[in-house]
C-alpha cells in the first residue's frame, strides 16, 4: 500500500509539499476564527437584567470549544447584564446553546466545525431566508441562543465542563491515532505534561504550544514522498528532533505512509460519514478530494466525466477545497486541532 | 453504495422550496435524502471487560448499524445494572473513547476486528 507508483500522471510534487508550507497551511487552518452572536433566552433573563444588553459578540477561534468560551460570557453577562444578586443563583453548569433554528450545539464540537455544519445546512433551506451568494459562504455572525437552565442533557451527552471537553478532544486524538498507524502509541507515548501541553495550546489559542506536541503524533508533508525509493539522506528533511524518533524510519511520519487519513464527511443536517481512507490508490497515485468525493457521494459530486452543473460544494475551515487536494495532505496540513479532517458538504443553488 | 433512485414523486411538494429553485438544487436535495437513509444492516459488537469491570453473561450483540455510540453505552450501562452516576468507560480497542454521537456504522467501518466492533469497558479511566 506504501509504495509509490514511479508513474505519475498527476499530482506533481507542488510546492505546497514542503514543510514550510506545512506550516505555513497549519497556522492558517489555527488562526481561522468565526463569528458569533450570543444573546440570552430572553424568557430566562433574570429579574432586573439589563435588557437590550443581552447580546454579546465574539469572534471565536475555529479550533476552540464552546466550554471554553463560557467564563468570558459569563463576565460579560454578569457586569453588563444580570444584576447582581441574580447573576450568583445562576449556575454555569447548566447553560446551553441553540442555533437560531433550535438546533442543539454540542460541546464537543470544535467551534469552527458548528459554524460550517450551519453554513451547509443553510444551504438546503429556501434561498430567501439566508443570503443569495451562490456558494453561500457568508461571512456573518452565527447566532446562538443561550439559555441559562434546563439543559437536554442527554441530548447534549456531555457536560459542559472544560475538563469533559478536554477528555472528549483527547478521544479524538486518540482515534485519529488510531486510524492513521492502527495503534494509539504515538498518543499513549506522550509525558503527561505533553498531554497537558496539547490542550493548553487549545485553552489559551497558542499555536507553538499546541504544535511543539502535536507535531510528536501528526504527520507531516516530505519533500521526500515523490522519490521512490526516498534517499536516505532525506531523512534529515524532517528536521525534528531525534529524541523524539528512536526508530527515525525516513516515512515514519510521512502523511502518505499512514494506513488511513482521518476524515469526516457531514452532510446538511446530517448523516456524519466516516470510513477508510487510504492515502494512495492502488495504482500509487495520491488519493484526491474529487475521487474521494465522487465514490462516496456520487449523486452530489458525479464521477468524471460528467458534464452536467455543479450540484454540491465540499469545504473546510470555511473555504472550499479544491478537488485535487491530496486526501494525505489535507490530513497533514489542514486538519483541525483534533486530528480529524472535516470535510463540510453543501448545495450549490 | 445508495444507488437507488429515491421514490420522491410524493415528497417533492414537502420540501420548502420555491418553483424557482434550479433543477440541479432539486437533483442535489434528492440525493441528499438517499444519503440520509438510515442504514438497517445490524453488526455484532463484542464487549470485554477490563480490570474489575463485571463480566456480562452475554458478550455478543447485534446492534443496529445506525445506532450511535451513545445508545451502546446506555444499553451497556442496562446490563450491568449500572444506576446513573455510576462510573462506566467505554472504549474501542482497547484505545480510545469515541465521540458518543459517533455511529455504530462509522465506528465499525473503521475500526473493526474479524467482524466485531470490540467495546471494551472498565469502572476506572483506562486510557484516559
Amino acid at each position: 500500500m506504501s509504495a509509490y507508483g514511479t508513474t505519475r500522471h498527476h499530482g506533481q510534487p507542488s510546492a505546497n509539499s514542503t514543510p514550510a508550507s506545512t506550516t505555513l497551511f497549519r497556522r492558517l487552518t489555527w488562526e481561522g476564527t468565526v463569528p458569533l452572536e450570543i444573546r440570552v433566552d430572553s424568557k430566562e433573563l433574570p429579574a432586573n437584567s439589563d435588557r437590550g444588553l443581552e447580546c454579546y459578540y465574539i469572534q471565536a477561534p475555529r479550533v476552540s470549544y464552546l466550554p471554553l468560551l463560557m467564563p468570558e460570557i459569563r463576565r460579560f453577562l454578569m457586569d453588563v447584564v444580570f444584576d447582581e444578586a441574580a447573576g450568583k443563583m445562576l449556575k454555569e453548569e447548566e447553560w446551553w446553546f441553540e442555533s437560531e433554528e433550535g438546533t442543539l450545539l454540542k460541546w464537543h464540537w470544535p467551534i469552527g466545525l458548528i459554524y460550517d455544519n450551519h453554513i451547509i445546512s443553510a444551504s438546503i433551506r429556501p434561498p430567501s431566508q439566508t443570503s443569495t451568494s451562490h456558494y453561500n459562504l457568508q461571512v456573518t455572525p452565527l447566532k446562538l441562543i443561550l439559555h441559562l437552565a434546563s439543559p437536554p442533557t442527554e441530548k447534549l451527552l456531555l457536560s459542559p465542563s472544560a475538563e469533559s471537553c478536554k477528555q472528549a478532544f483527547m478521544g479524538q486524538l486518540k482515534e485519529a491515532d488510531f486510524i492513521r498507524w492502527g495503534n494509539t502509541k504515538r498518543m499513549t507515548g506522550l509525558r503527561k505534561q505533553d498531554q497537558d501541553g496539547i490542550w493548553e495550546g487549545i485553552k489559551e489559542h497558542n499555536f507553538d504550544d499546541y504544535w511543539r506536541v502535536a507535531s510528536k503524533v501528526v504527520p507531516t508533508t516530505a519533500p521526500a514522498r515523490s522519490n521512490s525509493p526516498p534517499p536516505s539522506t532525506n531523512t534529515s528533511m524532517h528536521a525534528r528532533p531525534p529524541s523524539t524518533d528512536p526508530q527515525s524510519a525516513p516515512d515514519r511520519d510521512n502523511a502518505y505512509n499512514v494506513r488511513s487519513v482521518p476524515v469526516r464527511l457531514y452532510l446538511p443536517d446530517g448523516p456524519v460519514m466516516q470510513d477508510v481512507v487510504s492515502p494512495t490508490l492502488e495504482d500509487g497515485s495520491p488519493h484526491t478530494l474529487v475521487h474521494y468525493l465522487s465514490t462516496h457521494l456520487p449523486l452530489l459530486f458525479p464521477p468524471v466525466p460528467y458534464s452536467g452543473p455543479e450540484l454540491a460544494y465540499a469545504m473546510m475551515h470555511g473555504v472550499l477545497v479544491p478537488p485535487d487536494a491530496e486526501m494525505a495532505w489535507l490530513g497533514a496540513c489542514m486538519a483541525g486541532a483534533d486530528g480529524w479532517v472535516s470535510l463540510c458538504v453543501g448545495i450549490v443553488r | 453504495m445508495a444507488s437507488g433512485s429515491p421514490d420522491d414523486s410524493g415528497r417533492q411538494a414537502a420540501l420548502p422550496w420555491t418553483p424557482d429553485v434550479s433543477e440541479s438544487a432539486t437533483e442535489a436535495l434528492q440525493a441528499l435524502d438517499t444519503y440520509k437513509k438510515k442504514d438497517p444492516s445490524k453488526v455484532v459488537v463484542r464487549f470485554k471487560a477490563v480490570g474489575n469491570a463485571p463480566i456480562m453473561r452475554q458478550n455478543f450483540y447485534k446492534i443496529t448499524a445506525s445506532n450511535r455510540f451513545q445508545a451502546v453505552i446506555q444499553f451497556l450501562r442496562k446490563e450491568l445494572g449500572w444506576k446513573a452516576g455510576d462510573p462506566l468507560f467505554t472504549y474501542i480497542n482497547l484505545a480510545f473513547s469515541p465521540a458518543p454521537d459517533d455511529t455504530v456504522s462509522n465506528l465499525y467501518k473503521s475500526f473493526a476486528t474479524e467482524g466485531h466492533l470490540i467495546v471494551n469497558y472498565s469502572t476506572t479511566a483506562a486510557w484516559g
